[in-house]
């Protein structure tokens, strides 16, 4: 069954064309979600939202652009507002922690590295580290770099689904690569990594 | 060239996105540079946790799941939208009575107040003048 007989099928509230779907994109999609979030769960769990959105909203789809270019859209605005809203959490969370004496655990973290430069650090707080640091890049920088980074899409893809020009995408990927290096040697330079 | 303006670069040298002339050059600064090399090394093991972490596992129970929420939104939803509906529509009218009803009561209590005079003037009717007592009592004698 090709995409459009999918989508015409989940329009009409076929549940076997949506499980086909459901089959063939959600490894593209969990792969999206998890660049953006970092969490298996978490990303497993907008993975499911971004369907559930696509069974919904199944008649919008009009067949102009391709059926996972619609789903990279999905997952990312899905993952964006996501971690928006644990931002916001977040901030929340951090003044309750002001007002009870606590402290930000990205500082701890950073704090712990800098305190013991020469311990060698595991390779989960590598990932932390460089997980950290691609969440420090503007959003349509990270978008377009994990776009680029975890599902290896050409240029030309990650434009059409954000919506903007190819050089666009070309200038973003660069500053972000620019901006992870940087990062990246402001730690080596602590020793942190 | 110095190491700062090579670091610049390492990572575009790692993705083979450097011109050919530019790349000879990092590639020289490379061999002779304990440093950069160092950080080169580090950049280069950061970029190869994206190819680890890439196709995380999703659970085999991922559709059972979806399915089971896809059901709940199925259920729900008719009541929802109804609901949705039709609650605004009735704290509409709600409100409408409410303020309908208050409009009412507050122009007939202007209409009370502007008919008092009118009332005060009614002569109320009096027993006495229309049946004095002496007349009742020589009836009843």
């Amino acid at each position: 069954m090709d995409e459009l007989q999918l989508i015409k099928g989940i329009q009409q509230g076929d549940r076997k064309s949506f499980q086909q779907l459901v089959e063939k994109y959600r490894q593209l999609v969990m792969n999206t979600c998890f660049g953006i979030v970092h969490n298996r769960n978490d990303a497993e769990d907008l993975t499911q939202d971004v369907f559930l959105e696509v069974f919904r909203t199944a008649e919008n789809f009009r067949g102009e652009s391709q059926l996972s270019t619609w789903l990279y859209r999905i997952a990312t605005n899905r993952s964006l507002n996501f971690i928006r809203n644990n931002k916001r959490k977040g901030f929340f969370q951090s003044i309750e922690e002001a007002f009870a004496g606590g402290r930000n655990r990205s500082k701890e973290i950073s704090n712990y590295q800098a305190d013991q430069p020469d311990q060698k650090i595991t390779g989960q707080q590598r990932k932390e580290m460089l997980h950290q640091a691609i969440d420090k890049l503007p959003e349509k920088q990270r978008v377009a770099f994990i776009l680029n980074k975890y599902e290896e899409l050409p240029y030309q893809q990650i434009a059409e689904i954000m919506e903007i020009s190819l050089a666009s995408v070309e200038s973003l990927i660069h500053r972000a690569k620019k901006n992870l290096q940087n990062q990246l040697y402001e730690c080596y330079k602590k020793k942190c990594i | 060239m110095d190491c700062k303006t090579i670091h610049k670069d390492l990572i575009f040298y790692l993705d083979n996105e450097l011109p050919n002339e530019r790349r000879i050059i990092v590639q020289k600064h490379l061999d002779r540079c304990t440093e950069c090399r160092e950080f080169l090394a580090l950049l280069q093991s950061e970029m190869q946790i994206f190819s680890d972490e890439k196709n995380p596992e999703v659970s085999p129970f991922f559709y059972t799941r979806l399915s089971a929420r896809l059901e709940e939104r199925q259920e729900y939803q008719p009541q929802n939208q109804w609901v949705r509906l039709v609650q605004p529509v009735i704290f509409m009218l709600i409100l409408v009575i409410g303020i309908y009803g208050g409009l009412q009561l507050g122009s007939n209590a202007s209409n009370s107040t502007t008919n008092q005079p009118a009332t005060r003037s009614i002569q109320m009717l009096d027993d006495f003048e229309a049946e004095p007592i002496e007349s009742f009592l020589l009836e009843k004698l």
